[in-house]
């Protein structure tokens, strides 16, 4: 009997696509995660739930080993065509995402950022917009401002945009396209 | 019958599919996300859109309410639900809202008001607005981008010229975020207002049309309106001005249906949501007032004459 990690079990799937559309849905709010991976990278259980032979992921920084490639199912793709690419958070952005198109915005990318740490840090944002019932603060530890002064960009034009979901091993937060994110 | 489904009937890559979808749909509020809607086993047309949304999304040990026009037990909330029973073994089942955690309905929003921790998924048979006004999706898909909605205006005033007031009665178009406008699913006007900063996330499902959209928990919902001509609900006063109640349960503020007394032919008048009616109805006999004339629900000697569309 093949021993599976529960990451890729239907059940924790399911926990965990709940905390990703609650964390979509109120951006700036941390969720823990209920059951990490037990051997390789924490962002493995967010692919994991969202990701199969469908879709395509870019992987810039190299964080995946070639038997997670094969668990996902996934196919590869240059990082300005991807659907959904993850990156060291601390390192700065080096390329356009896809924004999608104005008659289909929802052909853009989502970016999984990993960082050192959420919930305290040195990064500390107010946000506002859609989820967010007057303003949400958030610290972030191990994020390069670049990815916040290059998401301006990226979202300037609604409905282009990307939609970002920040991961620190432990806890996944999330920042869709709509919310104004202002640094203090 | 020795067949066994996974848990929520969908194989799990339609389910990735469905929840990648409404994550997408989230994130841009208001906008259309297609997804390929799956053959469920009934027809399209009876509520598979917001199915495949509760069967995606729906875990166990989670408490599910289904809904249709306000009744638990009404035939496609009966339906529905036994499927769901069925196929998601661990969940739980309530007519109760303040009890559930996740519920699906079919033209009503529940007059309690809901939760953060709730979330409300509404079947779509018509998702797209614009569809009135311009036959071509791939055009929609461009005014819905460039939120160009002046037809749909057009349509409006055209209504306030030929009869004094816009005559849309449910299905009210409403704009989202200030950009995208949605058909809010065939709510009553009386239900719109509900969408406006909603503590719990409300998603749309239309499975025939395929394609799933979003209102995202406090974000602004506007049913498209003129400065002179305020958008309003129904009016549930009588000749003399009095507010209606419910002949069951006494309620002067829920949202009624209209219904004949096949006895004596006069209109009476109950609420639409038979949670909320039972939950009033109880708490007039607790404060020693005598409930309305009809104990049951429904009452057996009356006959429906309105039978909203869709």
């Amino acid at each position: 009997m093949l021993n599976l990690d529960p990451i890729w079990m239907p059940d924790a799937q399911q926990i965990h696509f709940r905390l990703l559309l609650d964390a979509m849905a109120r951006p700036g709010k941390c969720h823990s995660l209920t059951i990490a991976p037990e051997e390789g990278p924490a962002v493995l259980t967010v692919l994991a739930t969202l990701l199969d032979a469908e879709v395509l992921l870019a992987d810039p920084h190299t964080l995946l080993r070639s038997d997670d490639w094969h668990m996902l199912q996934v196919a590869s793709a240059v990082v300005e065509q991807a659907d959904y690419v993850i990156c060291d958070g601390s390192r700065a952005p080096n390329f356009t995402p896809k924004l999608g198109t104005l008659p289909s915005p929802e052909q853009s990318a989502t970016l999984i950022l990993v960082v050192d740490e959420l919930g305290q840090g040195d990064a500390s944002l107010r946000l506002t917009g859609p989820g967010i019932a007057d303003t949400e603060s958030l610290l972030i530890k191990g994020l390069d401002k670049q990815w916040l002064e290059m998401r301006e960009d990226w979202v300037c034009s609604f409905p282009l945009g990307v939609d970002l979901i920040l991961l620190d091993g432990r806890q996944i937060t999330a920042l869709p396209r709509t919310t104004k994110v202002e640094m203090l | 019958m020795s067949a066994s489904y996974p848990f929520g009937f969908l194989n799990e890559y339609a389910k990735k599919e469905v929840r990648r979808s409404t994550l997408k749909a989230v994130a841009i509020p208001g906008y259309q996300v297609p997804y390929s809607s799956r053959e469920m086993p009934m027809g399209r047309g009876f509520g598979t859109g917001g199915l495949q949304l509760t069967l995606s999304l729906l875990g166990k040990g989670e408490t599910l309410k289904v809904i249709d026009q306000g009744s638990d037990d009404s035939v496609n909330a009966v339906n529905l639900r036994s499927f769901i029973e069925m196929t998601c073994e661990g969940i739980n089942t309530t007519t109760k809202t303040d009890e559930a955690d996740f519920i699906q309905s079919r033209h009503r929003i529940p007059e309690t008001a809901l939760r953060e921790d709730q979330l409300i998924v509404l079947q779509v048979p018509y998702p797209d607005p614009l569809v009135v006004v311009e036959p071509s999706e791939d055009k929609r898909k461009i005014l819905h981008g460039e939120a160009d909605y002046s037809r749909l205006l057009v349509k409006l005033y055209e209504d306030i010229v030929k009869f004094d007031e816009i005559t849309i009665s449910h299905r009210y178009p409403t704009r989202i975020n200030g950009h995208y406008v949605i058909d809010p699913s065939p709510i009553p006007r009386w239900d719109v207002p509900k969408l406006n900063q909603s503590k719990a996330l409300i998603l749309l499902g239309a499975g025939r049309e395929k394609k799933i959209y979003a209102v995202p928990p406090y974000t602004k919902a506007e049913p498209l309106a003129f400065e002179d001509v305020p958008f309003r609900v129904e009016n549930f006063s009588d000749e003399n001005g009095q507010r209606r109640s419910c002949q069951r349960c006494g309620c002067t503020s829920s949202f009624l249906d209209e219904f004949v007394d096949s006895k004596t032919g006069k209109k009476v008048y109950q609420c639409s949501d038979s949670d909320w009616c039972d939950a009033q109805g109880s708490a007039s006999v607790a404060e020693g007032r005598t409930p309305g004339a009809t104990d049951e629900y429904p009452p057996t000697n009356i006959e429906q004459v309105v039978v909203a569309n869709g």
